[in-house]
């Protein structure tokens, strides 16, 4: 039953991915009354299938690998609503929405089986992983913002007339630069707290050594990144072509420490 | 009734505008006797539509009829109180002078056209002769006159198709009507379709969806990069009628700062003094449509040799100067965005030959419209317009359909209710006629024959009056 939801979640992210399209390249406003109800409707039941699944599985902790994709496609859906709720645009969704099918696509078809490996902190981890999951969700939007503005700026140098693709899109340059800037600035205080609480629990139940695995050392060179990316954003009003290049280098470091949860000796909750 | 007509063919004259006027005459498509029946407002008498517009009279001639909005109320009142006009409305905007009426159906039997009550009117009232307006006027009735009025409240016979302003012009004409109790039960359903056609012409498609002139399109670029212009600075190069009117354009879009220079100063302070009364203007005229409107807009003047110095504080450069060469160059534009901290500038360029630098456009950040690529864009979206207008024609002979099948579903309710209140009354006197025969031969029905011969007859009128009854719904509906 709770993947059949996830499924049903997939199928209607689907759609919202193909609506999305016609609605925010090709200037079809009607396609929003899809692609924004689809996208609430798999939100919906994506929670109920991730409740499910974590309250069966895991006293409500997502440390499997697809659990954790799964809560990261569900914020990403998150994020495209409420900045279509702000902003009244669905040009992020032509990135967002397609990442989010994806990697509810692997968590709904590839379910894992692993399990916690020891007895943890449940509430205080599920706050720690939240926020690193949302504080992760930020730097992505943020990157695709990026590349949304590189292609409205593309697109208004080109001076296309009339509609279609390669028309100027629905959300205005300097709309798309603040989704960017203020996803970051969402971000950052979620990995502060994130790490903060990571730390604090580390400290208590493994000591210093917890400290000097790559993968926590990697996290706060993350931390740091973040910070760095923020202040030469707003100090010298980075947009365009370099601020996708400073995004995309943060968002590798992401990459990095995600991969390294695989290699981490102490950052390892689950087990097959 | 009649068919619609133009009057007088024998009295075209060649003129420049005959071609449009062969557009419109083909438009006056000639109406069947029996669908014109059907389509009629039987009961409220005819529908006849006259006037002229942009299409087929000249300036001279629709000057020469346009009512400013003062009179409207006036010019309304008097068509109404014309022998055999029932309702009126008239609708004047700079493309078109229209009047609409419903006129007793016994003008057209005695007359055989409804037409000389409007013109005397137009006679009369603007005291212009017949001679000279009846080759320029166009007549429709009934189905005609009815798909004309959804075509013009949707814009689909607009100057420039789709253009926003001419619903507003015909809800102030009916607003003005209603005033004055110049429209009831015919018309005021009419307009009030033809409102809900124009609104469903707009959500369905996207002919009202893109601007169509130099200076609307300027500022629709202006908000894809800026989103609001609220709080935004324009630079004026140059005073040319163009600038001003993009200038008043970003102004009512929430433009608040107005940086203003030119070669010669004076003209320079001349314009920004004419930029300063037309906010005043603006504002002592109440709360305007745009909801971005102008609200604190100031202007200052600038020293031409101080342009490159202040330009950096513009995010919108409108520039049409005289100039033989490039007033801005790419090295510029990279200086303003080093200043600006990278924040976009949008130049509109409208002066020929060209004030930018076209390789200023390459420079990030930096968006460079001159005045062709504003010209391309705009005739993209006017064509787009073009292609919507055909899905936008099919919404309108739809409605019309719609409307012409509501209103006569209504006509026929009438004779219906008629037919069965007088077989009603023929059931009930033969009823009487024969009690009274019986109660004079000492035979009066008992209340039980009453009651049967009651529901004998009934059942039989009902029985006898079905065919007819169905066949007049049936009618109605076809």
């Amino acid at each position: 039953m709770t993947l059949l939801w996830l499924r049903l979640a997939v199928l209607l992210y689907g759609i919202a991915a193909l609506a999305v399209l016609p609605a925010a390249l090709y200037d079809r406003p009607r396609w929003r009354h899809i692609a924004v109800p689809a996208t609430i409707a798999a939100a919906l039941f994506h929670f109920v299938s991730l409740t499910e699944t974590l309250n069966a599985a895991h006293h409500r902790l997502p440390v499997e690998t697809h659990e954790l994709q799964s809560l990261l496609a569900l914020i990403l859906a998150l994020a495209f609503l409420l900045v279509y709720a702000r902003y009244r645009s669905v040009s992020l969704g032509i990135f967002v929405l397609p990442i989010a099918f994806l990697l509810a696509t692997l968590a709904a078809f590839r379910p894992g089986e692993q399990t916690l490996s020891a007895p943890i902190r449940t509430g205080w981890i599920f706050l720690h992983i939240v926020f690193l999951l949302a504080a992760y969700a930020a730097l992505v939007v943020s990157l695709l913002a990026s590349l949304l503005y590189l292609i409205q700026e593309r697109r208004l140098k080109r001076k296309s007339t009339g509609h279609g693709w390669l028309s100027p899109l629905d959300t205005p340059l300097e709309t798309i630069d603040q989704i960017a800037l203020k996803s970051l600035l969402f971000g950052l205080p979620c990995m502060t707290a994130g790490l903060l609480i990571g730390s604090v629990i580390a400290q208590q139940d493994y000591g210093a050594k917890y400290f000097t695995d790559p993968k926590i050392l990697l996290t706060f060179g993350l931390w740091l990144a973040y910070i760095a990316m923020i202040f030469i954003r707003r100090a010298s009003g980075l947009r365009g072509r370099r601020a996708v290049y400073l995004s995309s280098f943060v968002f590798l470091v992401v990459l990095f420490v995600w991969a390294a949860n695989q290699f981490s000796a102490v950052h390892r909750f689950s087990i097959p | 009734m009649s068919q619609p007509t133009q009057h007088q063919p024998t009295q075209h004259q060649p003129t420049q505008h005959q071609p449009a006027r062969r557009q419109t005459t083909s438009r006056l498509s000639i109406v069947s006797p029996a669908s014109e029946a059907a389509a009629s407002h039987a009961s409220e008498g005819s529908l006849v539509l006259v006037g002229i517009n942009h299409t087929t009279a000249p300036i001279e001639v629709r000057e020469r009829l346009a009512i400013p909005l003062a009179r409207l109320a006036d010019a309304t009142r008097t068509l109404a109180q014309q022998p055999g006009i029932r309702e009126a409305l008239v609708l004047s905007t700079c493309n078109r002078v229209e009047f609409i009426t419903i006129q007793d159906r016994s003008q057209d039997r005695a007359t055989g056209s409804a037409t000389p009550n409007l013109l005397r009117f137009l006679h009369e009232y603007f005291a212009v002769s017949a001679a000279t307006l009846e080759p320029h006027l166009y007549e429709f009735r009934e189905r005609e006159a009815v798909r004309h009025l959804f075509r013009v409240a949707s814009s689909l016979d607009s100057m420039v198709v789709g253009e926003p302003q001419i619903l507003g012009q015909v809800k102030e004409s009916y607003s003005v009507a209603r005033q004055v109790g110049a429209v009831s039960t015919a018309l005021d359903p009419l307009l009030q379709r033809a409102f809900a056609v124009a609104k469903r012409v707009r959500t369905e498609t996207q002919i009202g969806s893109s601007s169509v002139s130099i200076a609307s399109v300027a500022v629709d670029l202006a908000r894809k990069i800026f989103g609001s212009l609220h709080g935004k600075t324009v630079l004026i190069v140059g005073a040319g009628k163009m600038s001003d009117l993009a200038a008043r354009h970003l102004i009512q879009q929430g433009a608040t700062s107005i940086l203003v220079t030119n070669r010669t100063h004076e003209r320079a302070a001349q314009m920004a003094a004419q930029i300063a009364n037309q906010i005043a203007t603006q504002l002592a005229s109440g709360p305007v449509a745009s909801d971005t409107a102008a609200i604190a807009c100031t202007t200052e003047v600038i020293p031409f040799d101080q342009i490159y110095a202040q330009a950096a504080r513009a995010d919108i450069v409108l520039t049409s100067t005289g100039s033989e060469q490039p007033i801005f160059l790419r090295s510029h534009g990279q200086s303003f965005l080093e200043r600006r901290r990278n924040r976009p500038m949008f130049f509109i360029d409208i002066a020929v030959p060209r004030d930018v630098d076209p390789l200023m456009n390459q420079v990030e950040g930096c968006f460079v419209y001159d005045i062709d690529d504003l010209q391309q864009v705009a005739a993209a979206h006017l064509a787009n317009r073009g292609r919507e207008s055909a899905a936008a024609e099919n919404i309108v002979t739809r409605e019309v359909e719609i409307y012409l099948e509501r209103l006569q579903s209504r006509d026929a309710v009438p004779a219906i209710v008629a037919l069965q209140h007088s077989a009603e009354a023929l059931r009930q006197s033969e009823i009487e006629r024969t009690a009274a025969k019986l109660a004079a031969a000492a035979e009066p029905f008992t209340p039980a024959q009453l009651s049967a011969v009651e529901a004998l007859t009934r059942s039989l009128t009902a029985k006898l009056l079905h065919p007819q009854l169905t066949a007049l719904r049936k009618k109605s509906e076809e």
